[in-house]
């Protein structure tokens, strides 16, 4: 039972003005896929790095198994991490690599090998045992990271945006190999990417961090579908979710430039509120001149295969939708467009809270 | 036609400074094996005679090795140039990994003092060293020879830019893997900055090989003597020094440094190229 529980962390790095972390209470379940998203700075890595034991924190307690750890070294708190860079050890191959940890810690040779061999058969890495990471292409580097975590058979497993490095492609393939290894292994992990893909595609949960407090946390379909805020609607979705100030008008929401949607259903709104209204690029559908309500011209089109993502200009706000490739304008080309009130989300002009 | 010159210009440019500093290493050569009224007829006018021994005798190399004690001063020096070279490369790598991977109030301030001592001339801490050193009982012992040098600022400069550019997340890993401070200096760091490492041993070898002025301060005795004092040395006071034992013992000094260097000649230019600084 690996359940990490963190209680009113906070960290101030000795020089910083203000706490990087403040008060941060999150629980990770026993075999949960836990992903800590949030723009850079916001204090992913200090998270994690004081789960690992590598920064302490200055505030709170962080329990794994329910055993308070803050204090011990990162060897007895049965995690295992990977790094961004990978951090591979530059003179020893890649089984010395995996292995060091265990021979550390002493355990039998021929335990070390079993494990060395197994977690190498499950990366695709048998055959380069003997050679040194520079002999390696990175997403073989990044296996032979993920090897030497495996091969501690932790019960928690930390990853600082261990993909950033790599290609798209390799990218993708990583990602599911992530995914598979956790499944395969039932251990907790924690994993930290400012790339929201990551975050949709391989979460339990997602936890949105933004200037060391969490601003939202649940599933990515809830999120995604939900935002509690004009922050995580910002960040999760890509491309990313428009923006436009509206006004409740006559128990509409004018959206300016002419632009006037009915307000949600089972919404009802005090008249002359204004609000922010987030409209994803793929709630706009192409419509006939007389039903849209959205007029403007093409500044651009961006055509991604599947979609094209038409670029207009609504009110002074730069915008974005998707259409389909066939019924896409051309760059300077009028756009008419409706959109789905129901797939609207509304926030507060100025708390960012959603409504 | 200005294509042509600016080779050629480049070539003897080269070979002016090559004869500048090569000619007094080959005097040094050809007087040793020139008999010793040889030496000094052909020191004026300078002339091919001045560079090259006419009838070459090997009789300075006989007397120098019968007459004095230059094998033990050519082991002595040996053994103070490895034991230099080794605690001052075990003294150096700790204070660079302590400055760069240990966070301690005033590390910088630490440094700064350290590196100040590289400003004081050597003729400056002469007489202070003296008194240090001797007081402790180290005057005419190897031990004495090297201990002033072995905490050397230049090389704790050296290592330090060397750590500094080892990722910190090596040191991470490490530490989730289990190692504790001494096995990540060890097995860690220390394996990652080998090149430095050999450049600061051969720049120390070099000095401590060559070092001329504080043993022969520090130890007068012919027991302790290294192979400079002795060279000097040779000759006793009453009688003229033997020019022709000098010159071949100058030669049997520097043929280890040869060797040397043309075996390991690439990390002699590192070495320079790192710190900028003359050792
Ligand atoms: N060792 C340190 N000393 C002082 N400040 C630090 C230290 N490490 C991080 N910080 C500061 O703490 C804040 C959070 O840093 P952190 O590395 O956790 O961000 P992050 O969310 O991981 O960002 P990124 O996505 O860029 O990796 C930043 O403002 C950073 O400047
Ligand atoms: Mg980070």
């Amino acid at each position: 039972m690996a359940q990490v529980s963190l209680a009113g962390i906070g960290k101030t790095y000795e020089g910083a003005g203000a706490n990087t972390i403040a008060g941060l209470d999150l629980d990770v379940q026993d075999g949960e896929f836990l992903v800590l998203v949030g723009p850079s700075g916001c204090g992913k890595s200090t998270t994690l790095r004081m789960i690992a034991g590598l920064e302490e924190p200055t505030a709170g307690e962080i329990r794994i198994g329910g055993r308070r750890v803050d204090g011990l070294e990162p060897r007895e708190r049965g995690i295992a991490m990977v790094f961004q860079n990978y951090a591979l050890y530059p003179h020893m191959t890649v089984a010395q690599n995996m292995s060091f940890g265990l021979r550390l810690a002493r355990l039998p040779r021929a335990e070390i090998r079993r494990r060395v061999e197994g977690a190498a058969e499950t990366l695709g890495l048998s055959g380069h045992l003997d050679r040194h990471p520079k002999a390696l292409s990175g997403g073989q580097r990044q296996r032979v990271a993920m090897g030497r975590a495996i091969v501690r058979e932790p019960e928690v497993f930390l990853f600082d945006e261990p993909l950033s490095n790599l290609d798209a492609q390799l990218r993708g393939q990583m990602r599911a190999e992530i995914r598979r290894i956790h499944d395969r292994l039932s251990a907790t992990t924690i994993y930290v990417t400012h790339d929201q893909v990551e975050a949709m595609t391989l979460a339990d949960r997602v936890v949105v961090l933004k200037d060391g407090r969490i601003e939202q946390q649940g599933s990515p379909q809830e999120l995604y579908d939900r935002p509690a805020t004009r922050f995580v609607a910002g960040f999760l979705g890509s491309p990313q979710m428009n923006f436009l100030a509206a006004t409740v008008r006559n128990g509409a929401l004018d959206l300016g430039g002419g632009a006037v949607l009915p307000l949600p259903p089972g919404r009802p709104l005090p008249e002359g509120r204004r609000l922010d209204a987030g409209i994803r690029p793929e709630a706009f559908a192409a419509a006939a001149p007389e039903d849209a309500a959205f007029h403007a011209t093409a500044t651009m089109v961006e055509h991604l295969g599947a979609t094209s993502l038409v670029h207009f200009s609504h009110a002074g706000q730069d915008c974005a939708a998707l259409m389909e490739p066939a019924r896409a304008p051309r760059a300077g080309q009028p756009v008419h467009l409706s959109a789905d009130p129901a797939r609207l989300s509304l926030f507060d002009a100025d708390s960012g809270r959603a409504v | 036609m200005a294509r042509f010159r600016k080779p050629l210009l480049l070539a003897a440019v080269l070979a002016l400074i090559l004869v500048c500093f090569f000619a007094p290493f080959l005097w040094i050569v050809s007087n040793s094996f020139k008999p010793q009224l040889g030496i000094f007829s052909d020191v004026t006018p300078i002339s091919w005679r001045t560079f090259l021994p006419l009838d070459p005798v090997a009789e300075n190399y006989r007397s120098l090795f019968a007459r004095t004690n230059i094998l033990h001063a050519l082991l002595n020096t040996a053994i103070v140039a490895a034991g230099q070279v080794a605690l001052t490369l075990l003294l150096c790598s700790m204070a660079a990994y302590a400055l760069t991977r240990i966070k301690f109030r005033g590390s910088q301030a630490v440094f700064v003092l350290i590196l100040l001592t590289f400003l004081l001339p050597v003729e400056a801490l002469l007489v202070p060293l003296y008194q240090v050193v001797s007081g402790l009982g180290l005057s005419n012992t190897l031990t004495g020879i090297m201990i002033p040098w072995i905490a050397s600022p230049f090389g704790l400069f050296l290592l330090k830019q060397a750590f500094e550019e080892l990722p910190r997340d090596l040191e991470d890993a490490a530490r989730i893997d289990g190692a504790g401070h001494l096995r990540i200096f060890v097995s860690v760091i220390l394996p990652n900055v080998k090149v430095p490492l050999l450049t600061l041993g051969l720049v120390t070898f070099l000095f401590s090989w060559n070092s001329f002025l504080w043993p022969l301060v520090i130890a007068q005795s012919p027991d302790a003597q290294v192979i400079q004092v002795a060279i000097a040395q040779q000759g006793s006071p009453t009688q003229l020094p033997n020019w022709g034992e000098t010159f071949a013992g100058a030669t049997v000094a520097t043929l280890p440094l040869i060797l040397l260097f043309l075996l390991l000649q690439k990390y002699f230019t590192q070495g320079m190229a790192m710190s900028g600084i003359k050792g």
